[in-house]
């Protein structure tokens, strides 16, 4: 298996330049990374405990600083993004839920966000 | 139950979530794909950009909306059908309706029934940044006025202080007007404003706003306005270029050729 994601990440294209296409300028574009769903981006109990901690700094640090890179003890990089978590953790599509409904907390991000029961898989 | 059972059970359950974990290592789902941060800056500094959209309305085609219709689809604007109701992020009105205070006496024939291509104008002094009593809009280090939906409270007065119109408010739930999830953008929910983001979630990939992406007359230009070298700027200074209500003092960044 692990055979398998390194293999996948070698064939992940990380950087491309985009040409103009009204006349504006060109920005290196930022493309999709490797999912390697071993590895969280921090320990399992940290994330149990403090995950909404997290994604409240998370999204404060991106939104409001446009500082959108996470980088880990171990110097792993990541987008400071919902879509980071769920790039692995909407393989369960139940994972949020499940915990959710046992501690009976409803936090509002599905409101807005779309969550992985929202989006059928591809 | 049986302690033995419970044993069994629990296993069971853990080596059925090991093997989704397998899958998930080998199937990447692509509808909520992580991106690659390499090439995001760390922490950009504020006022070095302040991006702005050039729109040559003689290149709009007449009756042509495909850069309403892709904005409205990339970011799950909703549509219910009624003028009450309406959310625009970016919309076409009449001539005399986007520049209300420009003269009409003995005006050129070229502007009637003309349809102007209007949205946010991610203003330099954005009035709705100083209504807004929770900073949920406020203008951001790349000159982006933009909204955190977390922190809208709907209250309503950075619409009345929009001298643009280009706010709207989800008085319904918007998620059952959306045709399809666009799985890029969230969408909003009932009570709070939302307008343009000049594609800021696009600009940090590298990509062109959804509307300059989608209009074959390429009559939108979109760039950096401090930057002297870029063709936003290189077209500013060739053609004679019109804001909308420049006399207020907004300093929007959206610019016209009429």
């Amino acid at each position: 298996m692990l055979f398998c994601g390194a293999a996948l990440a070698a064939l992940v294209t990380i950087t491309a330049l985009r040409l103009d296409g009204g006349g504006a300028e060109t920005v290196p574009a930022a493309g999709p990374a490797a999912v390697d769903s071993t590895v969280c981006i921090a320990p399992t109990e940290y994330m149990r405990s403090h995950h909404m901690k997290m994604l409240d700094k998370w999204r404060d640090e991106a939104v409001r600083e446009g500082e959108r890179t996470h980088v880990t003890p171990d110097g792993r990089r990541f987008e400071k993004s919902l879509k980071t978590c769920l790039g692995c953790h909407s393989n369960n599509r139940m994972f949020c839920y499940m915990c959710h409904l046992y501690a009976n907390v409803k936090p509002t991000c599905w409101n807005c966000h779309l969550s992985p029961i929202e989006i059928p898989p591809q | 139950m049986n302690q033995q059972r419970r044993e069994f059970l629990k296993r069971a359950g853990l080596a059925g979530l090991a093997g989704l974990g397998a899958v998930a290592g080998i199937i990447p789902t692509f509808a909520l794909e992580k991106t690659d941060p390499s090439v995001f800056s760390n922490r950009p500094v504020p006022g070095a950009t302040r991006w702005g959209m050039l729109i040559d309305t003689r290149k709009c085609r007449d009756g042509c909306d495909e850069c309403v219709a892709a904005c409205h689809r990339t970011h799950n604007v909703p549509d219910f059908g009624d003028s009450k109701n309406e959310i625009k992020w970016i919309w076409k009105a009449p001539y005399e309706k986007a520049f209300p205070t420009s003269s009409r006496q003995f005006g050129s024939r070229n502007l009637d029934g003309l349809e102007v291509l209007t949205l946010c104008n991610h203003c330099a002094e954005p009035p709705c940044t100083k209504a807004c009593p929770t900073k949920a809009t406020f203008r951001r280090w790349d000159g982006i006025v933009a909204m955190d939906y977390h922190r809208c409270i709907g209250c309503r007065f950075c619409m009345a202080a929009c001298p643009y119109g280009s706010r709207s408010f989800n008085w319904l739930d918007p998620r059952p007007a959306i045709e399809t999830y666009s799985p890029d953008y969230p969408t909003r929910e009932r009570g709070v404003v939302e307008k343009c983001n000049f594609c800021s979630e696009r600009l940090v990939k590298g990509l062109q706003p959804a509307c300059v992406e989608a209009c074959r007359g390429k009559a939108i230009t979109f760039g950096d306005l401090n930057d002297p070298e870029s063709a936003i700027r290189t077209m500013l200074a060739e053609n004679e270029t019109v804001q909308r209500k420049p006399e207020l003092g907004t300093l929007p960044s959206v610019f016209y050729i009429i």
